[in-house]
């Protein structure tokens, strides 16, 4: 543990009652002044590591340390955390400024400093001169704004966000995760966000954890765990992804769709089975001469930004192709990827061996 | 559209119905004849007569006291009682303990009344003002508690969170957040309970003894004992006040019901 390790989870385990547990032996660690993200489908459990941090819930089992301190049993209302919810939980019976000012109130702070500071929270949310509003007055977006005025203007350590997005329309959502990083940017705290939203993550984050029944399938950098997804639960929640069961014939050389092709991944056992990841993006359509690999097109899907095309190669092998150009349903075409873009999975491979095989191939 | 009238018409029969008596009892109110029957002329006599006799403002008095004793007391008991009934996290148990409230609300006021007579009887407690207030109380309880019980369950709980979240303690997250936000309900909870024990007969004709009497057991003695018109005059002052409480009440959930604006945008 370093100066920087903010909070850590040793081992923590979290069960209601005797149903199965919510949370399975959970370790990490936070830093000071990064921009964290959980992501998981709902039910995974990111919700409840927000909880705990937050102290609404105990944890059954394992440690949770605050600045090197044992915080499992200290109540919410003493730790260094504000919570921004995600229905925002303001006090409909209190206008803007009350809302903001509760916790400066509870510490019993002086009125012309709560005066002070609320000001400068709602100018740090471009609120300006809306003091008076009733909540309900008060659309998403600026409902938004309170919620997060209210948890900065007590300066805590860390700020936990729970999803705090998802009731907003997509422009103003994507507008928000401008604002939400350019906030935890300027004001240099650790923010811990939680969604299920795997685009408003690889945005915003520095360090991203992807969970799902309970544990951490993967820590890393938005890049990081685009690039080199562990399982394919990681690899087909973030993103799209064509997951094609294959074969390491010795390192560098994969086989699948009964071809053999060049990669960059080794440190596996001869002729082990694997799964491989190629994004949909990172395949470029061809002649089928020219194409590393043949397929039919099957189906075609405008998107916007690009053609979805769903092709089917000789063995059977459903692949998802990203293209600005347009291809014909039925024809023939040919697939193109260089081999990086080519990414290893071994089948149940823990983060510590991934990190440890990485850190072989790397050396 | 022809039927629409019709029902219009039947509607504003029901209440002719309804409510002639009364104005027939008040129209009376005002006769010098001193009966029901053959209208003298204008008189306030006989509300002179009833803001004269000192025993009759002794017991409107009583009944005022009572009222509001027993309804003041009775809201707090029933927010406390409010407040855990929505800890309880099992729904059987939190069922049961709703159904046990709503019996007490809907069985009648005379068995409600007689054993309360006989309850007092057997812990003897004098019959009087203890026993009129202890039983007030008692079946108001219920009331605040079905008045206040759908606002705290309409408050959301991450509210609660929010406030530990900011620091508030227990006390502060009740006193602070909660009970404003349930405020329209223990004022709604606090009228009910005040008219529900300005009307009631049944009960305190059980519960009062010798030398205590409340308005609407007064009345029911003063018309047994023979036609005086004084009642109507009562009964009218009586009616009054029931209008201009529930004329109140009204008010006051409109107000909380509108979002007030406090000079919104500067």
């Amino acid at each position: 543990m370093t100066e920087q390790t903010i909070i850590r989870f040793d081992q923590v385990t979290k069960q209601y009652d005797h149903d199965q547990a919510v949370l399975n032996n959970v370790s990490f660690e936070i830093e000071r002044g990064k921009f964290y993200t959980l992501l998981g489908p709902s039910g995974c459990g990111k919700t409840t590591i927000l909880r705990l941090i937050a102290g609404f819930t105990e944890p059954s089992q394992g440690k949770i340390y605050f600045n090197g301190q044992i915080i499992n049993t200290v109540p919410a209302n003493k730790r260094q955390v504000n919570t921004v919810f995600q229905d925002y939980a303001l006090f409909p019976h209190l206008n803007v400024f009350e809302n903001v000012a509760f916790g400066l109130r509870i510490k019993k702070m002086k009125q012309s400093q709560i005066t002070e500071k609320v000001k400068e929270a709602l100018r740090f949310v471009n609120l300006e001169g809306y003091d008076h509003r009733t909540i309900s007055e008060m659309s998403g977006g600026q409902k938004q704004r309170v919620a997060i005025a209210r948890a900065i203007v007590n300066e805590p350590e860390v700020i936990l966000l729970d999803e705090p997005l998802s009731a907003l329309d997509l422009k103003l959502r994507t507008e928000m995760q401008y604002e939400l990083r350019d906030l935890q940017k300027r004001l240099g705290i650790t923010f811990i966000f939680v969604t299920h939203d795997q685009e408003e993550a690889l945005a915003m984050s520095d360090e991203i954890f992807v969970i799902n029944k309970g544990s951490i399938q993967q820590s890393g950098s938005p890049i990081d765990i685009y690039d080199e997804p562990i399982n394919r639960f990681v690899a087909d929640f973030i993103g799209e992804s064509n997951i094609i069961p294959g074969t390491m014939r010795q390192d560098f050389l994969v086989n699948f769709a009964d071809k053999d092709f060049e990669c960059v991944d080794k440190g596996f056992d001869a002729n082990e089975a694997v799964e491989v990841v190629i994004r949909p993006e990172d395949l470029e359509i061809t002649e089928p001469s020219l194409g590393k690999l043949q397929v039919r097109v099957d189906s075609q899907l405008f998107r916007g930004v690009h053609f979805e095309i769903c092709c089917f190669d000789e063995a059977g092998n459903e692949w998802l192709v990203h293209s600005t150009k347009r291809a014909q349903v039925g024809e023939t075409i040919g697939l193109n990827f260089s081999p990086e873009a080519i990414h290893v999975m071994r089948f149940g491979e823990t983060e510590e061996e991934f990190d440890k095989r990485l850190e072989a191939y790397d050396g | 559209m022809k039927k629409y009238k019709a029902l219009n018409i039947y509607l504003v029969l029901v209440f002719i119905i309804l409510y002639a008596p009364i104005f027939y009892l008040i129209y009376y109110s005002f006769n010098s004849g001193g009966t029901m029957h053959g209208y003298g002329h204008f008189t306030l006599k006989w509300y002179k007569e009833v803001v004269q006799d000192t025993r009759l403002i002794t017991i409107v008095l009583n009944t005022l006291v009572i009222a509001l004793l027993s309804s003041a007391i009775s809201t707090m008991l029933g927010v406390v009682g409010a407040l855990a009934i929505r800890t309880v996290r099992r729904a059987p148990v939190k069922n049961t303990l709703l159904t046990l409230n709503n019996v007490l609300i809907v069985s009648p006021d005379v068995i409600i009344g007689a054993s309360f007579l006989i309850l007092y009887t057997i812990i003897g407690i004098k019959l009087g003002f203890t026993s009129v207030l202890l039983s007030h109380i008692a079946f108001s309880v219920p009331i605040v508690v079905l008045m206040v019980l759908p606002k705290l369950q309409e408050m959301s709980p991450t509210l609660i969170d929010a406030a530990r979240d900011l620091g508030a303690r227990r006390w502060d997250v009740l006193s602070k957040v909660i009970l404003p936000f349930i405020k329209p309900g223990i004022f709604a909870g606090f009228f009910m309970a005040l008219t529900y024990s300005l009307d009631d007969f049944a009960v305190t004709f059980f519960v009062t003894g010798n030398g205590f009497s409340t308005l609407s057991v007064e009345i029911y003695s003063l018309a047994r004992q023979g036609i005086s018109l004084t009642i109507n005059a009562l009964s009218a002052l009586l009616f009054l006040f029931t209008v201009i409480l529930v004329v109140g009440y009204y008010f006051i959930v409109q107000y909380y019901r509108k979002p007030r604006r406090q000079g919104a945008g500067e």
